[in-house]
């Protein structure tokens, strides 16, 4: 539907990535090469789980089952992948505190240490929004539009870019949670995000039925604004406990 | 400690070479999609190119696979014959110190890469938009384009921000003309142009590997069109230098109070015309002052984050990045995406490299053969598994 229609759905996709992009991340050029890294890490992982899964596409059944082994096994390998992840930020972060040392700054605070997660994390989800809502709307900068038989209240673009901005949110603030769950140790906040992920995942699967996108989006913005609400709080948590240590106690 | 007096952390600095380098590079990659989707839809206007490149073989539609791929291979091979004969050439000149002859030379290519085939691809844009312009405007508009182009490739007394523009905009033009190459020719090229630039810089005999000998030895400049992301500045005479390839140093080791300036060659520079090819190659270089004695793992410095020089990029790596990358568009947007995140890794990885080995490496293979990798697996694995995904609106 033209290229406002189609400008429009990029920017309702990626908009607060956009804002979170040109705030936070663009003055540090150390995060945008994290953001990068990050997104290629996901890319590969999509990348992996279509080569496995070439061999039983297209599903022609119309039952639902062959989609929730295609959710779970590919929700699984990611967040396998996140550990991974983990493992590499982890000497990444010894590094840094090595060559801090040396050039004779700061060690990485608290809040760098929670940029660099936010960074992944960002990468994770502009990953998400470009490969599966972007790179399909090349259509929308034409004359026409599309509609999905199941969901005909609004155009396929839409609903994608909707669904899409509710999984960028998850991604990426799922990634700060889990850095500082594994950092801390902390076992409620490392299995929450994996949680968080499937049920994600499985919430889409609510789209197959007829007209279910009714039911399934909302319950989707639903986990992704708690998503926020509970990262929202642990960082609360953290930095306050963070200054409490450091506040110089009255004798 | 209390927040609010804290020293800006390294997050503020580190990586801001590689930056100064990956947004070019994008802006470059961005320019060439935006032409190839806005002049490709017409394809009145895509008439067969008659280049070196194709002197061999042309393909037409209904050829059978395996025709197109003996075809493009012979393209291929006769275009990396035409290179090698002519940076020979090169080396000859420089070997002769004929650099005023090169220089000119370079210039007179900067000449028709932005008046001739700037000039067709503006006209291409005024058929596609319906520009009301007339050709004596037109004419006067592009003359004084072009020679303003000339002049940043000629002089260093060009504010930096002009010659970098125009070195983008060379590479623009020129990676705009190899995408109208037929599509298996360019692929079967990029591989060959990945594979030459590998033998060239890496073998005894390569003639890059002469070049950058040869300019080392004699502590001068290699005449080539590189893209430089900032002057460097001595640290002695305070002044702006000239912008140089090499500095070579004298290791003052009681004087060691600040860190060297790093000076950080990266390259290798295609000089591209329509008709025929001329190459002027400048391979990956750095050269790592030592600060002392420094025998443990070097850190972040050894990967190349940590280094205060200014980084050049020789033109020929923006152009066959770019090239690669219109001809993914030229398919769809999402190997657009997978090829630009390959590329940019390639170069991160390029760059890690030249950090740890510390020599003379080539830019271009890493990128382009992660790039036409996942090309092919974006096109025939991915592709199905999101679309089969998103059109059920089942997303993860």
């Amino acid at each position: 539907m033209t290229l406002a229609a189609g400008i429009g759905y990029v920017l309702l996709a990626l908009g607060p990535s956009l804002a979170l992009f040109v705030t936070l991340i663009s003055t540090k050029p150390f995060l945008i090469l994290v953001l990068l890294s990050s997104t290629l890490l996901w890319l590969i992982s999509l990348i992996v789980l279509s080569g496995f899964w070439k061999a039983f596409l297209p599903i022609k059944t119309s039952a639902w089952w062959p989609y929730v082994i295609l959710i779970l096994t590919s929700v699984v390998f990611q967040e396998g992948l996140r550990l991974v992840l983990w493992r590499g930020y982890k000497k990444m972060e010894d590094m840094l505190d090595a060559f801090a040392d040396r050039v004779a700054k700061p060690r990485l605070y608290l809040t760098d240490k929670m940029q660099i997660a936010l960074a992944g994390g960002l990468g994770h989800g502009v990953a998400h929004a470009v490969f599966f809502c972007l790179s399909l709307l090349t259509p929308s900068f034409g004359p026409a539009t599309l509609y999905v038989d199941k969901c005909s209240y609004a155009p396929f673009f839409l609903i994608s870019a909707i669904i899409s901005l509710a999984f960028v949110t998850i991604h990426t603030f799922s990634m700060v949670i889990a850095f500082n769950g594994y950092a801390q140790g902390n076992k409620s906040d490392q299995l929450i995000v994996p949680a968080i992920h499937i049920i994600a995942g499985t919430l889409t699967l609510v789209n197959l039925a007829s007209s279910g996108c009714i039911v399934g989006i909302p319950l989707l913005y639903i986990v992704a604004l708690s998503t926020l609400a509970y990262c929202g709080k642990m960082v609360w948590r953290r930095l306050t406990e963070t200054q409490i240590r450091l506040t110089p106690q009255n004798q | 400690m209390d927040q609010n007096h804290r020293n800006t952390g390294i997050l503020h600095t580190l990586g801001e070479e590689i930056i100064r380098i990956i947004t070019p590079v994008s802006i470059c990659m961005l320019s060439v999609v935006i032409l190839v989707s806005i002049l490709d839809k017409d394809s009145s206007l895509s008439s067969s190119v008659s280049t070196i490149a194709t002197i061999a073989y042309t393909e037409t539609t209904s050829d059978s696979e395996w025709d197109k791929f003996k075809g493009a291979l012979l393209n291929s091979l006769v275009f990396v014959a035409v290179v090698t004969v002519v940076t020979f050439l090169l080396v000859v000149l420089f070997y002769f110190n004929c650099t005023k002859f090169l220089k000119y030379y370079m210039g007179f290519s900067a000449f028709l890469v932005l008046g001739f085939m700037g000039g067709e691809i503006g006209v291409f844009l005024i058929q596609v938009y319906s520009v009301a312009i007339d050709c004596f405007t037109y004419v006067l508009l592009l003359l004084n384009f072009t020679i303003v182009g000339v002049l940043a490739v000629f002089m260093s007394k060009i504010p930096i921000f002009v010659t970098q523009s125009y070195m983008v905009v060379i590479g623009v033009l020129t990676a705009y003309w190899f995408t109208m190459l037929p599509e298996w020719t360019t692929w079967v090229l990029l591989v060959a142009m990945a594979l030459y630039d590998l033998a060239a810089v890496l073998l005894p005999g390569g003639p890059l590997r002469l070049l950058v000998e040869l300019a080392i030895s004699r502590d001068e400049d290699i005449p080539a069109l590189v893209y430089e992301a900032r002057p460097v500045i001595d640290p002695r005479s305070n002044a702006t230098v000239q912008r140089r390839v090499w500095r070579d140093r004298p290791v003052n080791v009681e004087a060691q109070s600040r860190p060297q300036v790093d000076t950080e060659t990266v390259g290798s520079s295609r000089n591209v015309e329509e008709g025929r090819v001329n190459e002027l190659s400048v391979p990956l270089i750095e050269r790592l002052r030592e600060r002392g004695v420094e025998p443990e793992s070097l850190g972040l410095e050894g990967i190349g984050l940590a280094s205060t020089g200014a980084i050049k990029l020789g033109l020929g790596d923006f152009i066959f990045y770019s090239v690669l990358v219109g001809r993914a568009a030229m398919y769809d947007f999402m190997t657009v995406y997978a090829c630009y995140i390959a590329i940019i890794a390639g170069l991160g990885i390029t760059l890690v490299l030249l950090a740890v080995y510390q020599k003379a490496l080539p830019a271009l293979p890493v990128s382009v053969m992660l790039g036409v990798l996942f090309y092919v697996l974006t096109r025939f694995f991915l592709e199905d598994f999101v679309v089969q995904c998103s059109s059920n609106l089942l997303m993860f």
